[in-house]
């Protein structure tokens, strides 16, 4: 079996994924996932490191490892790096296949990618001036309203009556909040509010490329059911969210690692070939 | 002799001014100032403030007050609301009266006014939608960097090399500053980056409502003295800066409030 990695070094959690590819075909073989930290090397180490021992397999026996996200090329292990943006479509491509558009909500990036029928992008945006529609935006919000992070999806389902929010900035909101709080609104409909906020930003965003079914969504934030309800009711469609989710740009990066370790190998036969012949 | 209030509802802090007009025609003499944190209670913020601006004279000798700012409306013992774009350009007008533009920069407002040379708005500019260029991206910057928000104007003078910062939004730049420390720069240079980017900022908003050579600034970030001194040297132009330069829209009303009075009279 060959084994390939991808470590997603992200701006607020490191992702590693090992993959296994036998005659039998290609799968997951484990994950980890851990806070990056101030220390984005470490970070990444640690990452691989558990993701190799949840696999019980030797880092030595990891055939290649493609680092992506951010963080990237801080990696002291990685044989090479690839964007985000590549890992996110080939991971999406490869778990739910069929996808053409990939909506990836982060820690502090927004993203939304074309996918091509192989898995290749064809477009994207992505915010780089704001974090509406990022985790960084949920959290703050969740901050201020003295909840978890994961209970605010939830939460955010019950609104009947959600609230407007005028401002999408991550920082105004608090105030918006609060001053919403001291109006005895409800936390769901507060909730309700901010998530409906955050869907219809992050869709003009994503409008800016073109949006065709399958439309899945990537990034730690498609743990948040609620936003991915408000999502698919501003978009009008259905959007696919695995458990896998999160790893989709380390998913992505291994699918990359094995598809290079199937090039190395043949190089290398390849290389003794050339050689032989010489002599 | 009337007494007047100028009460200005910001969204940071509530900011009171009492002034008295010794004469008809007379030009207004400044009694006491006094501010409070906002906070949800908008009248009780306004109490607080005007308190401290009554400086002694009894509440009940007032003959009028002007409320402006962004909770104006919510303040209940008021005589009138004004926009605080107006009171700024009048503020502004009664203490520098050469100057055609004004830039406020509040905690989550930057405004560019231009004004007429009789104190009147002739046109402006706002940036309300997000953090950047607002006073509340320095005060997340300084929280970053651990630095205590008086003291960022004083630092930032004596940077070396101003340390350009690209990001826009206020959340987003916090992992660029970690990353600026992390490597080495100076707080020092860091804020002077971050002065020099607002700078920049304000500076395509004054551009827009026409900008010549002297501008008032005003606002809290007004004592920031390297915010100043970025202005100066990015827009080439003469920035005049108020001792109680966060007061100048308070000021402005209670001008306005006693001109009112007067016609009421």
């Amino acid at each position: 079996m060959r084994i390939a990695a991808g470590v997603d070094v992200g701006s607020t959690q490191t992702k590693a994924v090992l993959i296994g590819a036998n005659g039998d075909g290609v799968k997951v073989l484990s994950r980890s996932l851990i806070d990056t930290g101030a220390n984005v090397r470490k970070a990444a180490e640690k990452a691989f490191d558990e993701c190799c021992q949840a696999a019980g397999i030797a880092q030595a026996d990891v055939g290649f490892v493609v680092g992506t996200g951010y963080g990237r090329y801080n990696i002291s292990f990685g044989h090479t790096q690839m964007t985000e943006i590549s890992c996110h479509a080939r991971g999406a491509h490869f778990l739910c296949p069929g996808t053409r558009t990939v909506i990836d909500m982060g820690g502090q990036d927004a993203k939304a990618i074309g996918v091509g029928p192989s898995g290749e992008v064809l477009d994207f945006v992505m915010n780089d001036k704001c974090a509406a529609g990022t985790g960084r935006f949920l959290a703050n919000a969740a901050e201020v309203m003295g909840l978890g992070l994961d209970d605010i999806g939830p939460l955010s389902l019950r609104a009947t009556r959600p609230v407007k929010i005028a401002t999408v900035c991550t920082v105004f909101v608090e105030s918006d909040i609060l001053s919403y709080l001291s109006q005895g609104k409800k936390p769901e409909d507060i909730m309700g509010g901010v998530h409906l906020a955050i869907a219809k930003r992050t869709m003009s965003l994503a409008r800016r490329v073109n949006i065709e079914p399958l439309v899945t969504m990537t990034g730690g934030v498609a743990r948040n059911i609620g936003m991915v309800r408000a999502l698919e009711s501003v978009l009008g469609q259905k959007i696919i969210v695995t458990p896998d989710a999160q790893f989709m740009g380390a998913v992505g990066a291994a699918l990359f690692s094995l598809e290079k370790l199937g090039e190395s190998f043949e190089s290398s036969v390849w290389r003794e070939h050339a050689v032989s012949s010489g002599d | 002799m009337p007494l007047v209030a100028g009460i200005d509802c910001g969204s940071g802090f509530t900011k009171a001014l009492v002034a008295a007009q010794d004469a008809p025609g007379s030009e207004l003499r400044i009694l006491g100032r006094g501010r409070a944190r906002s906070g949800i209670n908008v009248d009780q913020a306004a109490e607080e403030a005007l308190e401290q601006a009554l400086a002694g004279n009894a509440r009940s000798d007032l003959n009028y007050i002007a409320a402006t700012g962004f909770g104006r409306y919510n303040l209940n013992f008021r005589d009138i609301a004004i926009t605080e774009i107006t009171t700024a350009a009048r503020g502004a007008f009664f203490l520098f009266p050469r100057a055609g533009a004004v830039l406020d920069i509040g905690s989550q407002t930057t405004r560019a006014i231009a004004v007429k040379d009789n104190g009147r708005v002739n046109t402006f500019k706002s940036n309300d939608k997000c953090a950047a260029g607002s006073g509340m991206f320095i005060a997340r910057a300084a929280k970053y960097l651990e630095v205590p928000l008086e003291q960022v104007g004083n630092l930032s003078l004596h940077a070396a090399h101003a340390h350009p910062i690209s990001s826009v939004c206020a959340v987003l730049a916090e992992s660029e500053i970690i990353n600026h420390v992390s490597s080495g720069v100076s707080v020092e240079d860091i804020l002077r980056g971050i002065h020099d980017s607002l700078a920049d900022r304000a500076g395509a908003l004054l551009k827009r409502v026409g900008l010549k050579d002297e501008l008032t600034f005003i606002g809290g970030v007004a004592h920031q003295q390297g915010m100043v001194r970025a202005l100066e040297q990015r827009l080439n132009v003469k920035v005049n800066v108020a001792e109680d330069c966060e007061y100048v829209c308070a000021l402005g009303a209670a001008v306005l409030g006693l001109r009112r009075l007067a016609s009421r009279n």
